[in-house]
């Protein structure tokens, strides 16, 4: 038996479906991300989690224990917002022992606790610093430590990391990662940010309309997409329209350029796409490989990466090179030749 | 600043003080060819002004208090219930603006002087009747300096913070509501407290000793006292203004200190 199980849940929003027959199963001390555009639910199921919605139908357990419609007060789940939500007139060692406090525990159990997740935090010289006095990252490292204090059952991330710069926002979620594990406190994490996704979690569920596309690893979710959503909406994804020549050697044809795939599934002798990431992509020519002429349409520099664009058979195709020292940057306009192994490409 | 920019506030200025000045000048000269506070003794040495006084700085508390027990948890509901009724809300706050008060009080004393409350017939109840009254012409400004309040914070993060921690409604209202509309409060309770205390209308149908009225009656029979009254109601005031400022001072402190 899973430790929080959703089961059939749905919410309406006054005729619009925003979450449909969600099912999910997470083990204890997993750490589990909801990845989607704006507006695909995850929210709203991670509110239903907390009890801020309630499903229009449906059920959630969390530790065979029915949460479907308990009061958020009872439910002692740990939340973490985007907009941190510290209570502006408490100092930060109020805002962390707010929770301990109003469940009456004694003043001495709710020092230690404080000092515990201070430390934790390492933010023991910030204590009688009020919200108002600390940075963006300062102030969701204190509202995560207040949502760990009262030892929750789940902890729930609302996009928590939305509001911070870049560097911050690195930094932050490699410590939220490494609290959840020397913890080893469930977790479910909503991003729409596929690098956090990638990055933080053991499971990922890709959602899209209210409804979930893929649940799976990393690695499944990266290399193995179940459909065309979820291959575009994680990483980058170059699709291009093919036509089957030979269904059963897994020929196609782009223009006048032939390719072959390994994936066999929907070859049917209908025109259908081809799907390849760019960073499997390499300049040259390869015996045993599948090779593309074209020309090169633009270059952009991504720091580690070198993203160019060449246009074959009136198709922009990118590849990804790594921006080494050696790296012969083509010019806009050359003549090009790209390499991809037979296996790394499949069709939607 | 130029020319012009001062030109204009010494003009400002000058509509502002000049007649206060002028009233106060007044104020002073009760006694013949001296200046005194002659006008300040003989009102302060009355009775009855103390006695309106304290009416109606008794009336004043208890409009404050209820009108916080009545407009906080209001406005926190809509704010975070039914925030598409806030323009619905809004326009009915505004009533007391648009309804003449001598509309309203007698309304006011056709209804609940009526048979079964016959609320006129006993000063006590008579008070109950002036406190409503005083509620609902306080209420725009209550009502506005809250709601401009609960703007400033994020009512529903902050509120389903609370919750996930534990918190019921209650310990959500004491200990994290009004303690974060401290401001706001002070200062729709302020101006609250200045309506009531300058208010007429009310006092002088309910028949109820209340300040407004008393200086009327001091304004019709006497030259110098109603000029001091005025300038003790200024000084009232700016008491008043003076007390949000030292009130709400505490918020200044949390500065920012590192980036965000």
């Amino acid at each position: 038996m899973s430790y929080l199980e959703l089961s059939h849940v749905n919410k309406d929003f006054g005729g619009v479906k925003a979450v449909e027959d969600f099912n999910l199963s997470v083990n204890q001390g997993d750490f589990v991300s909801f990845l989607g555009p704006s507006g695909c639910g995850k929210t709203t199921t991670l509110r239903m989690i907390a009890g801020f919605e309630l499903p229009s139908n449906g059920q959630i357990t969390l530790n065979q224990k029915d949460l479907t419609y308990l009061p958020p007060n009872k439910r002692f789940v740990g939340m973490v917002f985007q907009s941190y939500a510290l209570f502006p007139n408490m100092t930060v060692e109020k805002n962390i022992g707010y929770g301990m406090q109003v469940i009456g525990k004694p003043r001495e159990e709710i020092k230690k606790r404080v000092d515990e997740m201070l430390n934790l935090i390492h933010m023991e010289s910030f204590r009688t610093r009020y919200p108002g006095q600390l940075s963006g990252g300062q102030q969701q490292r204190v509202a995560l430590a207040r949502a760990l204090a009262i030892r929750p059952q789940v902890l729930l991330l609302d996009e928590p990391l939305s509001a911070l710069d870049a560097k911050i926002r690195v930094e932050l979620r490699q410590e939220i990662r490494s609290l959840q594990q020397q913890l080893g406190i469930t977790t479910v994490y909503v991003t729409h940010d596929q690098e956090e996704a990638l990055s933080l979690s053991d499971k990922i569920v890709v959602m899209s309309e209210g409804r979930i596309e893929q649940v799976g690893t990393p690695t499944e979710i990266y290399n193995y997409p179940v459909n065309e959503f979820v291959a575009k909406f994680v990483g980058q994804l170059n699709l291009l329209p093919v036509v089957v020549v030979d269904p059963l050697q897994g020929m196609v044809k782009l223009g006048q350029q032939l390719i072959q795939t390994n994936r066999h599934g929907h070859l049917n002798g209908r025109p259908v796409q081809l799907a390849v990431r760019p960073e499997e992509l390499s300049p040259g020519f390869k015996e045993g490989s599948n090779n593309l002429e074209g020309k090169v349409e633009a270059i952009t520099y991504l720091g580690a990466i070198v993203r160019i664009r060449v246009e074959i058979e009136g198709n922009l195709v990118s590849l990804d090179l790594f921006n080494d020292t050696k790296l012969k940057i083509p010019a806009v306009g050359d003549h090009y030749s790209l390499t991809f192994p037979i296996d790394s490409c499949w069709i939607i | 600043m130029n020319l012009w920019a001062l030109f204009w506030v010494f003009l400002a200025a000058l509509y502002f003080f000049l007649p206060m000045f002028g009233t106060f000048d007044f104020s002073l000269r009760m006694k013949k060819g001296e200046l005194s506070l002659l006008a300040y003794k003989t009102v302060l040495a009355d009775p009855q002004f103390f006695q309106s006084f304290s009416y109606s700085v008794t009336m004043g508390i208890i409009t404050v208090a209820l009108s916080i027990m009545l407009f906080v948890p209001t406005v926190y509901w809509i704010h975070l219930k039914v925030p598409k009724a806030r323009p619905i809300v809004e326009v009915i706050t505004i009533l007391p603006f648009v309804i003449p008060v001598i509309v309203f009080v007698f309304g006011l004393i056709r209804t609940f002087s009526a048979p079964p409350l016959q609320m006129t017939l006993s000063p006590f109840k008579t008070d109950i009747l002036m406190v409503a009254g005083y509620i609902i012409l306080s209420m725009p400004f209550m009502y506005r300096a809250v709601d401009v309040g609960m703007r400033t914070i994020d009512v529903r993060s902050l509120t389903e913070a609370a919750q996930s921690l534990g918190a019921n409604w209650i310990q959500i209202m004491l200990n994290v509501i009004f303690p974060n509309l401290r401001n706001a409060i002070l200062s729709g309770s302020l101006i609250c407290f200045a309506t009531v205390i300058g208010e007429l209308i009310l006092g002088d149908f309910l028949v109820r000793p209340a300040l407004g009225p008393y200086m009327v009656l001091v304004g019709r029979d006497k030259a110098y006292e109603p000029a001091a009254l005025a300038i003790i109601s200024y000084a009232l005031t700016w008491a008043c203004l003076g007390l949000i400022t030292f009130l709400s001072r505490g918020s200044n402190s949390q500065q920012q200190l590192t980036g965000r």
